[in-house]
């Protein structure tokens, strides 16, 4: 676009999401650029710091809510996204998002995720996926990967990691991306694009541990490695092809959408809602009711 | 959203507001990694960054002053939106016991980003007036490099060991 058009200055920028707290991560984290991103994404979709709620589990990234001016709700280890659901159902004007790591997410709160697919609640997953429990000082995460070595895996680690692209495709999740704070542009783009999805929409950031993660530099070589979909010539439409190039997680860093359902199916807040203007009508004749229960 | 700047047919306002926004970006990075290095008692480092606050804020300053001369209070049609990390350092250079060596060679990184930026947009800016200015600015990134490295060749050499060798990880959980 041209810069020299009459201005269209959007209603809302970065900083107006920005809250007073000052993040405490570790210096080098990739969190602070996912930070940045879901400033950049919000400034986008343009609403009000008071129409969204933020919700976390406990975790290093799990502190990013408060860091925004967005409602926040800092939950319990892996219950995000039941009281993200939860919040949803009572107040769907709100715009929800949840944020999380994939122990988080993929350990104790792994059993949360394929509900959240399948009732499909309007609302955006974020996890800041950095392969380890940062926060409890470096013991292995469900998406560690075989051989991964840490002060508390002397040995290195014994087991495959969880595919958490695999795992959210295999569920029926309806959009599912990824990205890098290496490319923070194109990470505001897929959280923003999530956010607009109607329905489930989960965005994994490889978001590296610089403190106790495998390689210091882990960004600097996602910036190098980094292989964007969209100049694969990857369809998004094609839950198929997305689950083929998301076995290559640990391997390869894709970047962008994996799978955008072109017909989104309806979300539970929206039937909700449905179902809940039904009980508000008028109540039914009696004539209306029997006939309703009339054995044909 | 970040969109891709049309540098052939930008106006020399637009082109001036891109630059306090460049400056602005790396100001407020700048505060944010000395914030970060204060919480984790690296003063030294901190100090440093906290010197570039005021050297990106005097830049921001003196090009927000030409852009009011020039164009008075016109709106601008340029948000902070447009770009990302221009001159900002980028988040993962920083470390919790980085040397003040290490933080000079960030800033060296950030002016050289900084330089390419305004290189490539020469490329395709035509207009004389902003070429001009850009080559300016391309020039003073040059000039920030140079100072920069000046005051790392006064540095004496890092230790043999680091702080990393004898130093527990960050602790500000």
């Amino acid at each position: 676009m041209s810069i020299s058009t009459p201005p269209v200055l959007p209603k809302y920028q970065a900083k107006d999401f920005k809250s007073e707290l000052k993040p405490i991560w570790c210096p080098g984290c990739g969190d602070f650029g996912v930070l940045q991103a879901i400033y950049r994404a919000l400034a986008a979709i343009g609403r009000p710091p008071h129409e969204i709620a933020f919700v976390s589990g406990i975790g290093c990234s799990s502190r990013i809510p408060g860091y925004t001016t967005a409602y926040g709700f800092n939950s319990v280890h892996g219950r995000a996204l039941p009281i993200a659901q939860g919040i949803k159902l009572a107040n769907p004007d709100l715009l929800v998002l949840v944020a999380g790591g994939d122990g988080d997410g993929f350990s104790i709160g792994g059993g949360h995720v394929p509900h959240a697919i399948r009732r499909n609640t309007d609302l955006t997953y974020i996890v800041m996926d950095n392969q380890i429990y940062g926060l409890t000082k470096g013991q292995l995460s469900p998406t560690s990967h075989r051989g991964l070595k840490t002060v508390t895996s002397e040995y290195g680690s014994l087991e495959e990691p969880v595919n958490p692209l695999m795992y959210v495709l295999a569920y029926g999740a309806n959009f599912v991306a990824q990205g890098t704070p290496a490319d923070m542009a194109g990470l505001a783009q897929v959280i923003e694009e999530a956010i607009r999805y109607p329905g489930f929409a989960f965005v994994n950031v490889q978001s590296p541990c610089v403190t106790f993660g495998e390689d210091d530099w882990q960004v600097k070589e996602h910036r190098a490695s980094m292989k964007p979909l969209v100049k694969v010539g990857h369809d998004p439409s094609d839950r198929i092809a997305a689950m083929s190039i998301a076995q290559h997680y640990g391997r390869e860093l894709h970047t962008g959408v994996f799978y955008r359902n072109p017909t989104p199916p309806p979300t539970l807040d929206g039937l909700v809602r449905e179902r809940q203007r039904e009980m508000s009508a008028p109540p039914a004749s009696r004539a209306t009711i029997l006939d309703r229960f009339r054995v044909k | 959203m970040t969109r891709a700047i049309d540098f052939a047919n930008i106006t020399l306002r637009d082109a001036l507001d891109l630059a306090v926004i460049v400056e602005e970006e790396a100001k407020e990075r700048y505060g944010e990694l000395a914030d970060q290095l204060e919480l984790h008692h690296n003063e030294d480092a901190a100090r440093f960054f906290r010197h570039m606050v005021h050297v990106e804020s005097l830049h921001e300053h003196r090009l927000a002053e030409r852009r009011k001369h020039l164009f008075g209070d016109q709106p601008s049609s340029v948000t902070r939106a447009m770009i990302f990390d221009v001159e900002a350092p980028d988040y993962d250079e920083v470390r919790a016991t980085m040397t003040v060596r290490r933080a000079l060679e960030v800033s060296l990184r950030a002016e050289h980003k900084a330089y390419e930026f305004f290189d490539r947009a020469l490329g395709e800016v035509a207009d004389p007036g902003i070429r001009k200015m850009f080559e300016e600015l391309r020039r003073d990134e040059k000039e920030h490099e140079r100072r920069v490295r000046d005051e790392i060749a006064k540095l004496p050499p890092e230790p043999v060991m680091t702080a990393d060798d004898v130093i527990d990880e960050p602790v500000a959980h």
